[in-house]
């Protein structure tokens, strides 16, 4: 099991001021990184795809509702089939990603070195 | 006698009996992890059906296809919606969330500033957001009750209450996971029959889609329903067009905003993280749970078309049709269930609404409890509690929540479902989404920030949704993400920016939620 609960205690660790915060151990802000940059350009990538489909609504309409398959606009595939499909790749490849940064850790790492939750 | 052998009522009682059957089975917490995080051992694939069931609530099963059926393209775009905010969790907030492994939602603000009064504002804030979800969710319960079993509405709430006490109190998180994980199947199968009996009917997409967009005029037999006797008119055009619902560009890029950051604050959903064994499984359970939501919301705007096809064909049974004009929305999956595959397959979607209602209930019931009774009771009132204890606090917040649940559920009598579901989006949106995102992402963020971020997101959001009218015209939106997610975002930034002291070991606690793992963990 990857951790379990404990008990906090409230007034031990106490507050400092930011600018006496020290910079990260290098394998954390390593990770760290790593998985902020992927799952920003994927939802960077994302979100111009959502917000692609209302601009494109309202400020191309005539294409958008026109029709490409039968009596299904542009407008409405995009939205009600190809979306769908997008939420599970974006999700995929998050999690795709995520497991081959995991085998790269684990492959430039000792067990010796793996941090393990209390 | 007759009516206990139809087959809405056969499967209803099939239904009730296989929870109370897995609820007897998961009786046994012996521990808080048991009772409040099913003593974190439920896999990707339970777990990820049970983020299913949790999600897809009464309001998308019945909503979302209702929702389609009267507005057209704008109620697609409202599943459009919904479906990206699975997503955005599991990116930033699922992995990092398991490696926390706590026991609430405020545990998370408690720990990251070793802070009781964060606890305190968290506890308010999953209040809120539990009980403005969980009102809608009774709404409809005592409604399908009274549609089709013709119960009083009062009866209707006190029913889902009692069965939601029954349902989580004695099963705990253990029970709540596997019942919500067979529920989502049931209502996927359901799905899955209909738009088998709508293809197999003929009923294409495209061809439907078509058929919809040519017609215009009246509809054909709906006059002995309607209050002036008068056939309903219709133009397909405007209803396959947008408008119908947003009236502006910023009205719907204020509900993209607003439901799609909103699935990240919910306290439920985070809740069901914490039961995975491991960051992984965790990843994992929301990549099944974004495919099974993504396939049922394409199912759900199909199934609308559909009903909509069907009544403009005027070629249904006259009981269907009172249904669809008298009934409302909430009558489009179960009026269309009824014209394509007979009174089977209304008992089946009745016992699916059914099995939504309790899915989604027994998520907010299990989240809020949690807050009662480990959050407040026993970090203000018992500070030296045992397991035991913990466990039997549990089972009395969850009475004391079916008590208020039931009250708030009386109150909203002829309420909007939608509204209030857009309501507890917003106030997530505006609340907890930014302060999990920057709270695993951002060192720099204080306690004074965290409480300001919640007070804000929270006084901002109802404000922007109960005052509307006191407000501009160009700020009264529908669902008002667009400025009260940035004001959360941005109070949480800068009072952590003038308030500079961050917690000393917040270095400790990156660690910890971005740590690696090994593939056993």
């Amino acid at each position: 099991m990857a951790g379990e609960y404990s008990e906090y205690d409230y007034v031990a660790a106490g507050t400092i001021d930011v600018s006496e915060l020290k910079p990260l151990d290098p394998e954390t802000r390593k990770i760290m990184k790593g998985e902020f940059s992927t799952g920003l350009k994927l939802t960077i990538f994302y979100y111009i795809f959502i917000l692609a489909i209302p601009v494109l609504n309202w400020f191309a309409g005539d294409f958008m509702f026109s029709r490409m398959w039968g009596g299904m606009t542009y407008s409405w595939f995009l939205t009600s089939v190809i979306a769908m499909a997008m939420a599970f790749i974006i999700a995929f490849a998050h999690t795709t990603l995520y497991e081959k940064r995991l085998k790269n850790y684990q492959k430039n790492s000792g067990p010796s070195e793996e941090r393990r939750i209390i | 006698m007759a009516m206990l052998l139809e087959p809405k009522m056969l499967l209803t009682i099939l239904l009730m009996g296989t929870i109370v059957y897995i609820t007897y089975l998961s009786k046994r917490s012996a521990t808080a992890s048991d009772y409040f995080v099913g003593g974190r051992s439920f896999g990707w694939f339970t777990n990820g059906s049970a983020i299913g069931g949790d999600y897809l609530s009464a309001a998308t099963f019945l909503g979302i296809a209702g929702l389609t059926y009267q507005l057209g393209y704008d109620g697609a775009y409202y599943a459009f919606c919904f479906s990206i905010g699975l997503t955005l969790l599991a990116i930033f907030v699922a992995g990092p969330l398991r490696r926390f492994g706590a026991y609430t939602v405020a545990d998370f603000l408690a720990y990251r500033f070793h802070s009781k009064r964060a606890r305190l504002a968290a506890v308010a804030v999953v209040l809120a957001i539990s009980g403005f979800y969980a009102a809608p969710q009774l709404l409809g319960a005592a409604q399908i009750l009274s549609m089709f079993f013709g119960t009083s509405y009062e009866f209707g709430i006190i029913f889902t209450c009692s069965v939601m006490i029954f349902y989580v109190g004695i099963g705990g998180m253990k029970g709540t996971t596997l019942n919500q994980a067979l529920e989502l199947w049931i209502r996927l199968g359901a799905f899955l029959l209909m738009v088998g009996a709508a293809i197999y009917g003929g009923l294409h997409y495209q061809e439907i889609l078509a058929a919809i967009n040519e017609f215009k005029g009246s509809i054909t037999g709906t006059s002995a329903f309607t209050v002036d006797g008068k056939d309903i008119p219709f133009d397909g055009s405007v209803w396959t067009g947008t408008g119908n619902y947003f009236p502006s560009f910023w009205q719907t890029i204020s509900m993209t905003i607003g439901l799609s950051l909103g699935t990240i604050g919910l306290p439920h959903i985070l809740l069901r993280f914490y039961t995975n064994p491991s960051a992984k499984a965790a990843r994992k359970s929301a990549l099944m749970a974004i495919g099974i939501a993504s396939v049922f919301f394409f199912f759900a705007v199909y199934l609308g078309v559909v009903g909509r096809s069907i009544f403009l064909s005027g070629n249904i049974d006259s009981g269907v049709m009172k249904d669809l004009i008298a009934g409302g929305n909430n009558m489009v999956v179960p009026s269309t269930a009824q014209a394509l595959g007979g009174e089977w397959l209304l008992g089946l979607v009745i016992a699916g609404a059914f099995a939504a209602v309790f899915s989604n209930l027994s998520g907010l019931f299990i989240a809020s409890s949690g807050a009662l009774a480990h959050d407040l009771y026993a970090t203000f009132f018992r500070k030296n509690i045992t397991e035991k204890e913990r466990v039997i606090a549990g089972k009395v917040a969850i009475v004391i929540l079916g008590v208020l649940y039931g009250v708030l559920g009386l109150m909203v009598k002829g309420a909007s479902i939608g509204h209030l579901v857009a309501l507890a989006f917003t106030v997530a949106a505006s609340t907890f989404t930014p302060i999990f995102i920057l709270g695993i992402w951002w060192r720099g963020m204080t306690e004074k920030g965290a409480i300001a971020g919640l007070v804000t997101g929270l006084l901002a959001s109802m404000y922007m949704i109960f005052f509307k009218t006191t407000l501009p015209e160009f700020l009264q939106f529908n669902v008002p993400g667009l400025i009260t997610v940035p004001i959360g975002f941005l109070s949480v930034y800068i009072v952590s920016k003038l308030d500079r002291r961050v917690p000393a070991d917040v270095n400790d606690f990156m660690k910890k939620v971005h740590s690696k793992e090994t593939e056993a963990a």
